[in-house]
C-alpha cells in the first residue's frame, strides 16, 4: 500500500508512462452519426428560415461537433476501457438540445463574460463543451473509488449544507426557490444534490444491506426494516418534504424520493420497503395537498387546465396545443408557433417546456426517439451496475442512471400532463448550467465505472485483528 | 408542391429519419454487447478472489466461480481447498440462499474472520467483504456479467 502510494511522487508521470492509446472505433462511429444527424437539423432549419440551403448557425454545430470529437480523442489517447456508448447519446441529447436552442429567440437568455454578450445557442454552446471536459475529465482520471466511498457522512454534510444555503441565500423565481447567488455564480443546488444523494445512498446501502435484507422488526403483519436502519429512511422522507415545504420546489422533492425508493429496493430485494415508502409518500402528498397552496394548485391545474387557461395553466394548456400541433411527424425545426403577441407561446420553452418545443417541431416520431436515447442511456447504465465489482459501485451506477431516467420521466410526463407539472430540467437538453454539468458528472462517473481496469475496490475495513497477530507471532 | 416546399421536406424528414438510423446503430451495438454477454458462462453467483496467501496455495490472484454451496478447508475434498497451517480440515462454508450470502463456521480451530472480525456461529456477507480462513484472505465479489 506504502509502495504504491510513493511511487508516483518520485516519478510524477509514472501513471503515465504505461498508457497506450486505444481507438474505440464504436464510439467514433456513433459520434461521426451523430454529426451527420446534427448538420441534417441545422440544414433544415436553415432552409426554412432562408429558403436556402444555408445551415443555420453552422458554427456554433460545427464547434459542438469539435467540442464531442476533441473529448473523444481524449479517451482514445487515454487509452481506458470505458462504455462507448454513453458519449455519443448524451451528445446526440445535447445537439437536439443545441438546435432547439438556436431556433429560440436569442434574447431569452443573456449571459455576459467579460464584456462579451451571449445569446441563447451560444451560453448554451458554452455549457454543453463544458459538460463534455467535465464528463471526459472524469472518465480518464477517476481510477479508484475510495474519494466516495469513505466520506459518505462527509458528502452528506456537504449536500445538506447545501441545502440549507438554498433555503437561506436562495432567491424565488416562479413561486419555488432553487437559485442560489453567491456574487458571480449562480446555479440550481438541487442539481448537484442529486448526485450527492446517489453517493451517500450508495454507500449506506451498500454497508449495511446484509442487515437491511435480513433483520426485522415485526409491527402487526408488516416486517420492517431494524429501527436503527430506519431512521435514515425517514429522514430521507422528511428531506424530501422539507424541500417541498421550504423551497417548493416539488420536481427535486419527487426526483429524490423516486431515486430513494428505487435504490432501497434494488438493494434489498424486499417489495415491503417499496410498499411502506409508497404509502408514506401518498401520506405526505395528501398533507402537503392539504397544507400548501403550491401543491394543491398544481394537482388542480393537472385535473383540469382548461378551467385556468389564460392563468395559472396557461403553460399546460399551451404545451398541449404544442403537442397537438406536431402531429405525429412535426411542423419540422423552425416552423413551429412563432409568438402570442410578442410572447413566446410556452413560457420557460428553453428549460421545462423544451420537451413541448420536441413535441411541436419534430412530432411524435421525433419525441419516441429522444425517449429512445433516454432508454438507451440507462441500459447503458444499467449494464455497468450489473458487470460492477461490488455492491458499492453496483448501486452506484444504478443510482446515476435512475436519476437520469426518473428526471427524464418526470418532465417528459408533466409536460404531457400525464402527471402534475413540477418544475425540472430535461436533462442534456434543457438550457442551463447546473443541469448540463451535473448530469455530465453522472456520465463521467458512469463512464469511470464501467471501466473493468480499475482498481479493485478496497476491502471494507483493514483486516487484521486477534488471527494477525497469532501469525505474526507464529511466523517468527 | 413547388421544389422549395418538396426540400423542406426531404430535410425535415430526413433529420427525423437520420434521428433513427442513430438509434438503430445504437441498438445494433447493445444487442452485439449484450450477445457476447450471453456466450460467456455466466451462471456463477458471485466469485471468490484470493487476496493473500503466505503458502501459495491458493495462489493469491486465484479466481474462484461460486455455486450456491462452498465449503472451504485444507480437506480434499472441500470446494475450495485451502492448504494453510492455520486452516482446519473442514473450516468454513460459503451459501447463497435466496437473497444474500452467509458464511458458516463449521467448527474450525482458529475460527473465521469477516472484515477482520470473527463471526460467531453464521454471518451475513456482502459482495467486497473481505474472508480470512487461516492465514489466507479472500474477497467476495460480484459474478462478472
Amino acid at each position: 500500500m506504502s509502495a504504491a502510494t510513493a511511487r508516483p511522487r518520485s516519478d510524477p508521470f509514472a501513471a503515465l508512462r504505461g498508457v497506450k492509446p486505444r481507438p474505440r472505433p464504436r464510439e467514433l462511429g456513433l459520434l461521426v452519426l451523430v454529426a451527420v444527424v446534427l448538420v441534417a437539423g441545422s440544414v433544415s432549419l436553415g432552409l426554412y428560415r432562408t429558403h436556402r440551403l444555408d445551415p443555420a448557425d453552422g458554427g456554433v454545430v460545427v464547434s459542438y461537433l469539435i467540442a464531442l470529437g476533441i473529448g473523444h480523442f481524449a479517451q482514445v489517447l487515454a487509452g481506458r476501457r470505458t462504455d462507448q456508448v454513453l458519449l455519443p447519446a448524451m451528445g446526440l441529447l445535447g445537439g437536439i438540445g443545441l438546435l432547439v436552442m438556436i431556433r429560440l429567440p436569442q434574447e431569452l437568455v443573456q449571459q455576459s463574460f467579460g464584456g462579451t454578450t451571449l445569446g441563447l445557442a451560444q451560453a448554451q454552446l458554452a455549457w454543453l463543451v463544458l459538460a463534455i471536459v467535465v464528463a471526459s475529465v472524469l472518465a480518464i482520471i477517476v481510477r479508484n473509488d475510495s474519494w466516495l466511498r469513505l466520506y459518505k457522512y462527509t458528502w452528506a454534510a456537504a449536500g445538506i449544507a447545501l441545502l440549507l444555503a438554498t433555503f437561506v441565500l436562495g432567491r424565488d423565481r416562479n413561486g419555488a426557490t432553487l437559485d442560489i447567488h453567491l456574487g458571480p455564480i449562480s446555479g440550481q443546488p438541487s442539481e448537484l444534490l442529486k448526485v450527492i444523494l446517489v453517493v451517500f445512498l450508495a454507500a449506506y446501502l451498500s454497508e449495511n444491506r446484509p442487515l437491511l435484507v435480513e433483520q426485522y422488526t415485526r409491527l402487526g403483519p408488516f416486517r420492517l426494516p431494524p429501527l436503527p436502519y430506519l431512521i435514515p429512511m425517514v429522514a430521507m422522507w422528511a428531506l424530501a418534504l422539507l424541500i417541498v415545504v421550504v423551497q417548493r420546489d416539488l420536481g427535486a422533492a419527487l426526483l429524490f424520493f423516486a431515486v430513494f425508493l428505487l435504490l432501497l429496493y434494488v438493494a434489498t430485494g424486499r417489495a415491503t420497503y417499496v410498499v411502506l415508502g409508497l404509502a408514506a409518500f401518498v401520506v405526505g402528498s395528501f398533507l402537503a395537498y392539504k397544507l400548501f397552496g403550491v401543491v394543491r394548485e398544481r394537482v388542480d391545474i393537472w385535473l383540469d387546465p382548461w378551467s385556468v387557461a389564460q392563468g395559472a395553466g396557461y403553460q399546460v394548456v399551451q404545451a398541449l396545443y404544442a403537442f397537438g400541433r406536431g402531429g405525429i411527424l412535426g411542423t419540422g425545426l423552425g416552423a413551429g408557433l412563432p409568438t402570442i403577441g410578442g410572447n413566446l407561446p410556452i413560457p420557460e420553452v428553453n428549460t421545462d417546456f423544451v420537451f413541448a418545443a420536441l413535441g411541436e417541431e419534430l412530432g411524435l416520431v421525433g419525441v419516441l426517439a429522444v425517449l429512445g436515447l433516454y432508454l438507451v442511456i440507462v441500459e447503458r447504465g444499467l449494464r455497468i451496475a450489473a458487470a460492477a465489482a461490488d455492491d458499492f459501485r453496483a448501486l452506484l451506477a444504478t443510482g446515476l442512471t435512475l436519476v437520469v431516467g426518473v428526471q427524464a420521466f418526470v418532465i417528459a410526463a408533466g409536460n404531457l400532463k400525464l402527471i402534475p407539472l413540477t418544475g425540472i430540467t430535461l436533462p442534456f437538453v434543457s438550457y442551463g448550467g447546473s443541469s448540463l454539468l451535473a448530469n455530465a458528472l453522472v456520465v463521467g462517473l458512469l463512464l469511470a465505472l464501467s471501466d473493468r481496469g480499475v482498481e479493485a475496490p478496497p476491502p471494507p475495513r483493514p483486516p487484521g485483528g486477534r488471527l494477525a497477530r497469532l501469525v505474526d507471532r507464529g511466523a517468527r | 408542391m413547388d421544389g422549395f416546399l418538396l426540400s423542406l421536406w426531404i430535410a425535415r424528414l430526413a433529420f427525423l429519419g437520420l434521428l433513427y438510423l442513430f438509434l438503430f446503430a445504437v441498438v445494433r451495438v447493445l444487442l452485439r454487447d449484450l450477445r457476447s454477454a450471453a456466450r460467456e458462462p455466466g451462471s456463477e453467483l458471485g466469485r471468490l478472489v484470493v487476496v493473500a496467501s503466505p503458502e501459495g496455495e491458493p495462489p493469491p490472484g486465484a479466481v474462484f466461480p461460486l455455486d450456491a454451496v462452498t465449503t472451504l478447508g485444507r480437506d480434499v475434498n472441500n470446494t475450495v481447498v485451502i492448504d494453510d497451517a492455520f486452516a482446519s480440515a473442514q473450516h468454513a462454508a460459503l451459501t447463497f440462499r435466496g437473497r444474500a450470502w452467509y458464511l458458516e463456521d463449521r467448527g474450525s480451530t482458529n475460527g473465521t474472520y469477516v472484515n477482520g472480525s470473527l463471526i460467531e456461529d453464521i454471518a451475513p456477507l456482502g459482495f467486497g467483504d473481505e474472508i480470512q480462513v487461516g492465514r489466507v484472505r479472500l474477497r467476495l465479489e460480484r459474478p462478472r456479467s
